[in-house]
Protein backbone atom coordinates (compact mmCIF):
# COMPACT_ATOMS: atom_id res chain seq x y z
CA UNK A 1 0.00 0.00 0.00
CA UNK A 2 1.16 3.52 -0.55
CA UNK A 3 -0.54 5.42 2.23
CA UNK A 4 0.06 9.13 1.23
CA UNK A 5 2.71 10.94 3.99
CA UNK A 6 2.55 14.05 1.96
CA UNK A 7 -1.21 15.47 2.05
CA UNK A 8 -2.32 15.18 -2.33
CA UNK A 9 -5.50 16.64 -3.75
CA UNK A 10 -7.37 15.69 -6.83
CA UNK A 11 -7.12 19.66 -8.35
CA UNK A 12 -8.85 18.71 -11.41
CA UNK A 13 -10.58 16.22 -13.45
CA UNK A 14 -11.39 15.81 -16.98
CA UNK A 15 -12.81 12.87 -18.98
CA UNK A 16 -14.13 12.00 -22.61
CA UNK A 17 -16.15 8.75 -23.71
CA UNK A 18 -19.02 7.43 -24.86
CA UNK A 19 -21.15 9.91 -22.43
CA UNK A 20 -19.36 13.03 -24.37
CA UNK A 21 -16.86 15.46 -23.10
CA UNK A 22 -16.56 17.37 -20.27
CA UNK A 23 -17.67 16.73 -16.18
CA UNK A 24 -21.25 18.18 -17.05
CA UNK A 25 -21.38 15.67 -19.94
CA UNK A 26 -19.93 12.93 -17.17
CA UNK A 27 -22.45 13.88 -14.62
CA UNK A 28 -25.26 13.73 -16.77
CA UNK A 29 -24.52 10.57 -17.51
CA UNK A 30 -23.71 9.41 -13.73
CA UNK A 31 -27.00 10.93 -12.57
CA UNK A 32 -28.77 8.79 -15.32
CA UNK A 33 -27.22 5.64 -14.32
CA UNK A 34 -26.00 4.56 -18.07
CA UNK A 35 -25.65 5.52 -21.47
CA UNK A 36 -26.23 3.70 -24.68
CA UNK A 37 -23.58 2.49 -26.94
CA UNK A 38 -23.07 3.32 -30.18
CA UNK A 39 -24.37 0.37 -33.01
CA UNK A 40 -21.54 0.06 -35.53
CA UNK A 41 -23.27 -1.16 -38.49
CA UNK A 42 -20.21 -1.61 -40.97
CA UNK A 43 -18.17 -4.76 -41.46
CA UNK A 44 -14.68 -5.08 -40.15
CA UNK A 45 -12.42 -5.95 -43.31
CA UNK A 46 -12.48 -9.50 -42.09
CA UNK A 47 -16.28 -9.96 -42.16
CA UNK A 48 -16.74 -9.96 -38.25
CA UNK A 49 -19.47 -7.13 -37.64
CA UNK A 50 -18.48 -4.49 -35.27
CA UNK A 51 -19.80 -5.40 -31.94
CA UNK A 52 -21.75 -1.88 -30.18
CA UNK A 53 -19.62 0.59 -28.08
CA UNK A 54 -19.18 3.51 -26.45
CA UNK A 55 -17.52 6.00 -28.16
CA UNK A 56 -15.63 8.78 -27.81
CA UNK A 57 -15.85 12.33 -30.06
CA UNK A 58 -12.96 14.93 -30.00
CA UNK A 59 -14.13 17.49 -31.85
CA UNK A 60 -13.80 19.86 -28.32
CA UNK A 61 -10.10 19.22 -28.73
CA UNK A 62 -10.00 21.84 -30.98
CA UNK A 63 -11.16 24.54 -28.48
CA UNK A 64 -7.61 23.80 -27.02
CA UNK A 65 -5.28 23.47 -29.71
CA UNK A 66 -4.76 24.51 -33.19
CA UNK A 67 -6.42 21.99 -35.74
CA UNK A 68 -3.02 22.15 -37.43
CA UNK A 69 -0.67 20.74 -34.49
CA UNK A 70 -3.00 17.68 -34.09
CA UNK A 71 -3.09 16.41 -37.75
CA UNK A 72 -0.47 13.96 -36.90
CA UNK A 73 -2.56 13.09 -33.95
CA UNK A 74 -4.40 9.46 -33.82
CA UNK A 75 -7.37 8.80 -31.89
CA UNK A 76 -5.74 7.29 -28.86
CA UNK A 77 -4.08 10.31 -28.64
CA UNK A 78 -6.55 12.64 -28.84
CA UNK A 79 -8.05 11.64 -26.22
CA UNK A 80 -5.25 11.49 -23.90
CA UNK A 81 -4.63 15.45 -25.09
CA UNK A 82 -8.69 16.12 -24.73
CA UNK A 83 -9.05 14.23 -21.39
CA UNK A 84 -6.04 16.23 -20.15
CA UNK A 85 -6.98 19.33 -21.29
CA UNK A 86 -10.05 19.39 -19.74
CA UNK A 87 -8.33 18.37 -16.57
CA UNK A 88 -6.22 21.29 -15.94
CA UNK A 89 -9.28 23.20 -17.00
CA UNK A 90 -11.29 22.01 -14.42
CA UNK A 91 -8.36 22.74 -11.97
CA UNK A 92 -8.12 26.24 -13.36
CA UNK A 93 -4.79 26.19 -14.93
CA UNK A 94 -3.91 26.17 -18.53
CA UNK A 95 -1.22 25.14 -20.54
CA UNK A 96 1.03 28.43 -19.38
CA UNK A 97 0.86 26.78 -15.60
CA UNK A 98 2.46 23.44 -16.59
CA UNK A 99 6.16 23.82 -16.50
CA UNK A 100 6.56 21.98 -12.92
CA UNK A 101 4.24 19.12 -14.34
CA UNK A 102 4.81 15.51 -14.87
CA UNK A 103 2.96 13.17 -16.68
CA UNK A 104 1.81 9.91 -16.63
CA UNK A 105 -0.62 7.64 -18.58
CA UNK A 106 -2.64 4.62 -18.30
CA UNK A 107 -3.48 2.74 -20.74
CA UNK A 108 -4.32 -1.39 -21.21
CA UNK A 109 -4.36 -1.15 -25.05
CA UNK A 110 -2.43 1.75 -25.77
CA UNK A 111 -1.87 2.81 -29.17
CA UNK A 112 -3.14 -0.34 -30.97
CA UNK A 113 -5.37 0.93 -33.57
CA UNK A 114 -2.31 3.28 -34.71
CA UNK A 115 0.24 0.04 -34.74
CA UNK A 116 -1.64 -2.76 -36.36
CA UNK A 117 -2.52 -0.31 -38.87
CA UNK A 118 1.25 0.63 -39.27
CA UNK A 119 2.08 -3.47 -39.47
CA UNK A 120 -0.70 -3.70 -42.10
CA UNK A 121 0.88 -1.24 -44.23
CA UNK A 122 4.41 -2.95 -44.31
CA UNK A 123 2.35 -5.89 -44.90
CA UNK A 124 0.45 -4.43 -48.14
CA UNK A 125 2.86 -2.25 -49.49
CA UNK A 126 6.40 -3.53 -48.16
CA UNK A 127 8.94 -1.42 -45.73
CA UNK A 128 9.64 1.11 -48.35
CA UNK A 129 6.40 2.43 -48.41
CA UNK A 130 5.85 2.18 -44.29
CA UNK A 131 4.49 5.87 -43.54
CA UNK A 132 7.16 7.15 -41.31
CA UNK A 133 4.31 9.35 -39.30
CA UNK A 134 2.33 6.29 -38.30
CA UNK A 135 5.58 4.84 -37.15
CA UNK A 136 6.12 7.73 -34.84
CA UNK A 137 2.41 7.61 -33.99
CA UNK A 138 3.03 3.98 -32.85
CA UNK A 139 5.19 4.01 -30.32
CA UNK A 140 3.76 3.57 -26.69
CA UNK A 141 4.76 7.01 -25.41
CA UNK A 142 3.38 8.96 -28.14
CA UNK A 143 0.32 10.07 -25.69
CA UNK A 144 2.05 11.25 -22.76
CA UNK A 145 4.56 12.44 -25.13
CA UNK A 146 2.00 14.74 -26.59
CA UNK A 147 0.76 15.81 -23.75
CA UNK A 148 3.90 16.98 -22.20
CA UNK A 149 4.75 18.92 -25.74
CA UNK A 150 1.79 20.74 -26.09
CA UNK A 151 1.55 21.86 -22.00
CA UNK A 152 5.45 23.01 -22.36
CA UNK A 153 5.32 20.35 -19.38
CA UNK A 154 9.43 19.66 -18.40
CA UNK A 155 7.92 17.68 -15.51
CA UNK A 156 8.96 13.19 -15.84
CA UNK A 157 7.03 11.58 -18.23
CA UNK A 158 5.63 8.30 -17.96
CA UNK A 159 3.17 5.57 -19.73
CA UNK A 160 2.45 2.44 -17.45
CA UNK A 161 0.36 -0.35 -18.93
CA UNK A 162 -0.67 -3.15 -16.29
CA UNK A 163 -4.12 -3.85 -18.07
CA UNK A 164 -6.50 -3.27 -15.53
CA UNK A 165 -3.93 -2.34 -12.99
CA UNK A 166 -2.90 0.40 -14.94
CA UNK A 167 -4.55 3.29 -13.54
CA UNK A 168 -3.68 2.02 -9.98
CA UNK A 169 0.49 1.33 -10.58
CA UNK A 170 0.31 5.87 -12.42
CA UNK A 171 -1.21 6.38 -8.90
CA UNK A 172 1.80 4.71 -7.39
CA UNK A 173 3.94 6.60 -9.56
CA UNK A 174 2.60 9.27 -9.18
CA UNK A 175 2.28 9.78 -5.30
CA UNK A 176 6.33 8.69 -5.49
CA UNK A 177 7.06 11.67 -7.70
CA UNK A 178 4.66 14.27 -5.47
CA UNK A 179 6.20 12.31 -1.57
CA UNK A 180 9.29 12.90 -3.82
CA UNK A 181 9.22 16.83 -4.31
CA UNK A 182 10.34 16.02 -7.85
CA UNK A 183 7.69 17.82 -9.29
CA UNK A 184 4.30 19.76 -7.71
CA UNK A 185 1.70 18.57 -9.75
CA UNK A 186 1.54 15.22 -11.82
CA UNK A 187 -1.52 14.46 -14.75
CA UNK A 188 -2.54 11.29 -14.48
CA UNK A 189 -4.83 9.24 -16.68
CA UNK A 190 -6.48 6.15 -18.34
CA UNK A 191 -6.48 6.13 -21.62
CA UNK A 192 -7.88 3.61 -24.13
CA UNK A 193 -9.84 3.44 -27.32
CA UNK A 194 -11.96 0.93 -29.67
CA UNK A 195 -10.24 -0.11 -32.79
CA UNK A 196 -10.96 -2.88 -35.46
CA UNK A 197 -8.08 -4.65 -33.02
CA UNK A 198 -9.82 -4.56 -30.10
CA UNK A 199 -13.38 -5.27 -31.89
CA UNK A 200 -11.64 -8.56 -33.38
CA UNK A 201 -10.81 -9.87 -29.97
CA UNK A 202 -14.26 -9.27 -28.46
CA UNK A 203 -15.80 -10.99 -31.05
CA UNK A 204 -12.84 -14.00 -30.86
CA UNK A 205 -13.61 -14.38 -27.32
CA UNK A 206 -17.22 -13.39 -26.24
CA UNK A 207 -18.75 -14.59 -29.71
CA UNK A 208 -20.74 -11.44 -31.65
CA UNK A 209 -23.71 -11.83 -29.61
CA UNK A 210 -23.62 -8.36 -27.31
CA UNK A 211 -26.17 -7.94 -24.49
CA UNK A 212 -28.54 -4.66 -25.01
CA UNK A 213 -27.00 -3.15 -21.84
CA UNK A 214 -24.08 -3.55 -19.81
CA UNK A 215 -25.22 -4.86 -16.29
CA UNK A 216 -22.53 -4.71 -13.98
CA UNK A 217 -23.55 -7.33 -11.06
CA UNK A 218 -24.99 -9.80 -13.34
CA UNK A 219 -23.51 -13.23 -13.43
CA UNK A 220 -24.04 -13.59 -17.10
CA UNK A 221 -21.39 -11.64 -19.57
CA UNK A 222 -22.52 -8.07 -20.40
CA UNK A 223 -19.50 -6.23 -21.07
CA UNK A 224 -19.60 -4.09 -23.74
CA UNK A 225 -16.48 -1.96 -24.83
CA UNK A 226 -15.80 1.42 -23.69
CA UNK A 227 -13.10 4.24 -24.82
CA UNK A 228 -11.76 7.22 -23.70
CA UNK A 229 -9.76 9.18 -21.18
CA UNK A 230 -10.35 10.32 -17.96
CA UNK A 231 -7.78 12.17 -15.79
CA UNK A 232 -6.94 13.19 -12.67
CA UNK A 233 -4.84 16.51 -11.92
CA UNK A 234 -3.24 15.72 -8.50
CA UNK A 235 -1.26 18.75 -6.38
CA UNK A 236 0.06 19.08 -2.80
CA UNK A 237 -1.20 22.25 -3.10
CA UNK A 238 -4.63 22.48 -1.16
CA UNK A 239 -8.16 23.58 -3.52
CA UNK A 240 -9.79 26.16 -2.19
CA UNK A 241 -13.70 24.40 -2.66
CA UNK A 242 -14.24 21.23 -1.81
CA UNK A 243 -10.38 19.89 -1.22
CA UNK A 244 -10.51 15.82 -2.24
CA UNK A 245 -7.85 14.08 -1.28
CA UNK A 246 -6.37 10.95 -2.02
CA UNK A 247 -5.17 8.89 0.77
CA UNK A 248 -4.65 5.42 -0.13
CA UNK A 249 -3.73 3.69 -3.24
CA UNK A 250 -2.96 -0.16 -2.35
CA UNK A 251 -2.48 -3.19 -4.70
CA UNK A 252 -3.17 -6.93 -3.85
CA UNK A 253 -5.37 -10.09 -4.29
CA UNK A 254 -8.27 -11.18 -2.53
CA UNK A 255 -10.53 -8.63 -0.47
CA UNK A 256 -9.06 -5.11 -0.01
CA UNK A 257 -8.29 -4.33 3.21
CA UNK A 258 -10.58 -1.24 3.99
CA UNK A 259 -7.93 -0.04 6.62
CA UNK A 260 -9.87 2.81 7.37
CA UNK A 261 -13.54 3.49 7.29
CA UNK A 262 -15.36 4.36 3.44
CA UNK A 263 -19.09 5.07 2.94
CA UNK A 264 -19.29 4.44 -0.53
CA UNK A 265 -17.40 1.55 -2.59
CA UNK A 266 -17.11 2.17 -6.67
CA UNK A 267 -16.40 -1.16 -8.41
CA UNK A 268 -14.61 -1.53 -11.75
CA UNK A 269 -17.38 -4.23 -12.70
CA UNK A 270 -17.76 -3.91 -16.13
CA UNK A 271 -19.56 -7.07 -17.15
CA UNK A 272 -16.91 -9.12 -17.61
CA UNK A 273 -17.43 -13.25 -16.59
CA UNK A 274 -13.74 -13.55 -15.61
CA UNK A 275 -13.44 -10.80 -12.69
CA UNK A 276 -17.63 -10.93 -11.86
CA UNK A 277 -17.11 -13.77 -8.81
CA UNK A 278 -14.66 -11.23 -7.54
CA UNK A 279 -17.17 -7.80 -7.42
CA UNK A 280 -19.82 -10.88 -6.02
CA UNK A 281 -17.44 -10.99 -3.03
CA UNK A 282 -16.85 -7.63 -2.43
CA UNK A 283 -20.30 -7.44 -2.77
CA UNK A 284 -21.21 -9.51 0.33
CA UNK A 285 -17.89 -7.47 2.30
CA UNK A 286 -19.21 -3.85 1.50
CA UNK A 287 -23.37 -3.09 1.55
CA UNK A 288 -22.58 0.16 0.38
CA UNK A 289 -20.96 -0.91 -3.20
CA UNK A 290 -22.07 0.60 -6.36
CA UNK A 291 -20.89 1.18 -9.95
CA UNK A 292 -20.72 3.35 -13.08
CA UNK A 293 -19.46 1.06 -15.71
CA UNK A 294 -22.68 2.05 -17.58
CA UNK A 295 -21.72 5.44 -18.04
CA UNK A 296 -18.45 4.65 -20.16
CA UNK A 297 -18.20 0.81 -20.57
CA UNK A 298 -15.39 -1.83 -20.39
CA UNK A 299 -12.36 -0.96 -21.00
CA UNK A 300 -8.92 -1.78 -19.16
CA UNK A 301 -8.90 1.73 -17.79
CA UNK A 302 -11.75 2.11 -16.47
CA UNK A 303 -10.92 3.49 -12.68
CA UNK A 304 -9.59 6.12 -14.24
CA UNK A 305 -13.27 7.02 -14.76
CA UNK A 306 -14.31 5.42 -11.86
CA UNK A 307 -11.83 7.73 -9.90
CA UNK A 308 -12.82 10.94 -11.74
CA UNK A 309 -16.76 9.71 -10.68
CA UNK A 310 -15.57 9.42 -6.98
CA UNK A 311 -14.33 13.06 -7.13
CA UNK A 312 -17.80 14.45 -8.05
CA UNK A 313 -19.81 12.53 -6.41
CA UNK A 314 -17.32 13.73 -2.97
CA UNK A 315 -17.11 17.20 -4.58
CA UNK A 316 -21.61 16.80 -5.39
CA UNK A 317 -22.08 15.15 -1.92
CA UNK A 318 -24.22 12.83 -3.52
CA UNK A 319 -23.48 9.26 -4.78
CA UNK A 320 -24.27 8.21 -8.68
CA UNK A 321 -24.32 5.40 -10.53
CA UNK A 322 -25.88 2.07 -9.65
CA UNK A 323 -25.98 0.15 -6.69
CA UNK A 324 -25.40 -3.71 -6.30
CA UNK A 325 -28.87 -4.00 -4.05
CA UNK A 326 -31.74 -2.64 -6.22
CA UNK A 327 -33.85 -1.98 -3.45
CA UNK A 328 -31.20 1.01 -2.47
CA UNK A 329 -31.04 2.35 -5.99
CA UNK A 330 -34.10 5.49 -5.26
CA UNK A 331 -32.75 8.89 -5.41
CA UNK A 332 -31.96 9.97 -1.90
CA UNK A 333 -31.51 6.39 -0.51
CA UNK A 334 -27.34 6.74 -0.61
CA UNK A 335 -26.32 9.14 2.08
CA UNK A 336 -23.83 12.29 0.78
CA UNK A 337 -20.63 10.48 0.88
CA UNK A 338 -17.24 11.71 2.81
CA UNK A 339 -14.89 8.32 2.14
CA UNK A 340 -15.17 6.54 -1.57
CA UNK A 341 -13.00 3.58 -1.87
CA UNK A 342 -12.43 2.71 -5.64
CA UNK A 343 -11.57 -1.27 -6.40
CA UNK A 344 -10.74 -2.54 -10.13
CA UNK A 345 -10.08 -6.21 -10.63
CA UNK A 346 -7.99 -8.33 -12.68
CA UNK A 347 -9.35 -11.92 -14.04
CA UNK A 348 -6.53 -13.00 -11.83
CA UNK A 349 -8.36 -11.77 -8.59
CA UNK A 350 -5.31 -8.97 -7.42
CA UNK A 351 -6.89 -5.70 -7.45
CA UNK A 352 -6.07 -1.96 -7.25
CA UNK A 353 -7.96 0.00 -4.61
CA UNK A 354 -7.67 3.84 -4.03
CA UNK A 355 -9.54 5.34 -1.57
CA UNK A 356 -10.59 9.65 -1.90
CA UNK A 357 -11.68 11.47 1.18
CA UNK A 358 -13.36 14.62 1.33
CA UNK A 359 -11.91 16.89 3.60
CA UNK A 360 -13.29 17.44 6.66
CA UNK A 361 -15.11 21.26 7.50
CA UNK A 362 -14.41 22.01 3.55
CA UNK A 363 -17.48 23.93 1.60
CA UNK A 364 -19.40 23.08 -0.63
CA UNK A 365 -18.26 23.88 -4.91
CA UNK B 1 -8.06 12.50 -62.10
CA UNK B 2 -4.82 14.21 -63.33
CA UNK B 3 -1.93 13.92 -61.15
CA UNK B 4 -1.99 17.54 -59.83
CA UNK B 5 -5.60 16.53 -58.58
CA UNK B 6 -4.39 13.54 -56.96
CA UNK B 7 -1.54 14.79 -55.39
CA UNK B 8 -3.87 17.40 -53.79
CA UNK B 9 -6.38 14.82 -52.80
CA UNK B 10 -2.93 13.32 -51.00
CA UNK B 11 -1.73 16.40 -49.32
CA UNK B 12 -4.82 17.14 -47.84
CA UNK B 13 -6.23 13.51 -46.75
CA UNK B 14 -2.75 11.51 -46.31
CA UNK B 15 -1.09 14.81 -44.47
CA UNK B 16 -4.42 15.48 -42.80
CA UNK B 17 -4.71 19.05 -43.53
CA UNK B 18 -7.76 19.52 -41.66
CA UNK B 19 -8.04 23.69 -42.39
CA UNK B 20 -7.68 23.11 -46.05
CA UNK B 21 -9.42 21.48 -49.12
CA UNK B 22 -7.63 20.32 -52.76
CA UNK B 23 -9.32 22.95 -54.54
CA UNK B 24 -7.79 25.85 -52.56
CA UNK B 25 -3.99 24.62 -52.98
CA UNK B 26 -2.46 26.53 -55.99
CA UNK B 27 -0.25 24.47 -58.06
CA UNK B 28 2.44 26.81 -57.74
CA UNK B 29 2.00 27.63 -53.72
CA UNK B 30 4.97 26.32 -51.79
CA UNK B 31 4.62 23.06 -49.65
CA UNK B 32 7.06 24.41 -47.55
CA UNK B 33 7.77 26.89 -44.99
CA UNK B 34 5.17 30.33 -46.28
CA UNK B 35 2.99 28.28 -48.54
CA UNK B 36 1.34 24.95 -47.09
CA UNK B 37 3.37 24.88 -44.25
CA UNK B 38 4.77 21.38 -44.19
CA UNK B 39 7.81 20.27 -42.86
CA UNK B 40 10.30 18.11 -42.81
CA UNK B 41 8.33 15.12 -41.22
CA UNK B 42 6.00 15.93 -44.40
CA UNK B 43 8.68 15.37 -46.57
CA UNK B 44 9.80 11.97 -45.82
CA UNK B 45 6.13 11.24 -46.08
CA UNK B 46 5.42 12.82 -49.18
CA UNK B 47 8.39 10.75 -50.56
CA UNK B 48 6.69 7.51 -49.15
CA UNK B 49 3.59 8.59 -50.77
CA UNK B 50 4.81 9.57 -54.04
CA UNK B 51 6.00 5.60 -54.41
CA UNK B 52 2.81 4.30 -52.91
CA UNK B 53 0.29 6.23 -55.28
CA UNK B 54 2.51 6.40 -58.70
CA UNK B 55 5.27 3.92 -58.40
CA UNK B 56 7.62 6.78 -58.42
CA UNK B 57 10.79 6.67 -56.28
CA UNK B 58 12.43 10.38 -54.89
CA UNK B 59 16.02 8.58 -54.05
CA UNK B 60 17.63 11.48 -52.44
CA UNK B 61 18.01 15.37 -51.86
CA UNK B 62 19.09 15.69 -55.14
CA UNK B 63 16.55 14.93 -56.79
CA UNK B 64 14.14 15.51 -53.91
CA UNK B 65 14.99 19.45 -53.49
CA UNK B 66 13.49 20.91 -56.82
CA UNK B 67 10.89 17.89 -57.02
CA UNK B 68 8.96 19.40 -53.64
CA UNK B 69 8.67 22.45 -54.09
CA UNK B 70 5.32 22.92 -55.54
CA UNK B 71 2.04 21.04 -56.87
CA UNK B 72 3.68 21.48 -59.83
CA UNK B 73 7.39 20.19 -59.79
CA UNK B 74 6.14 17.20 -58.04
CA UNK B 75 3.76 16.74 -60.94
CA UNK B 76 6.61 17.27 -63.69
CA UNK B 77 8.63 15.08 -61.44
CA UNK B 78 6.33 12.42 -61.62
CA UNK B 79 5.66 12.49 -65.23
CA UNK B 80 9.08 12.35 -66.21
CA UNK B 81 9.60 9.03 -64.02
CA UNK B 82 6.66 7.42 -64.74
CA UNK B 83 7.26 4.17 -66.32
Amino acid sequence: MTATGTTVYVAGIGCVGGFGAGIDAFRAALKQGCCSPTPLLQQHPDGQPFVPAYLAQTDKLSDFVPKRALRRLDHYARLALLGGYLALADAGLSAQDCEDLGVIIASGYGATGTTFGFLDSILNDGDSCASPTSFSTSVHNVAAAYLSMQMQALGPNLTVSCFEQSMTAALHNALCWLQSGRVRRVLVGGVDEHNPVVNYCYGRFFGTQTAAVLSPFSEQHSALPGEGAAFLLLTTERPGLSPVRLTDVASGSGVPTMAAPTDVVLAGADGHGATAPFYRRLSGETPALRSCTPCYGSLPTGQAFDLAAATLMLRDRCCYGLCAAPQTNEAGSCPAPQRISVVKYSGDGSYGHVRLQLEEGSRHA
Amino acid sequence: MTIKEKLKQILVEDLNLEDITPEEINDEDPLFGEGLGLDSLDAVELVVLVQKHFGVEIKDMEQGRPALQSVNTLAAFIEQNQA
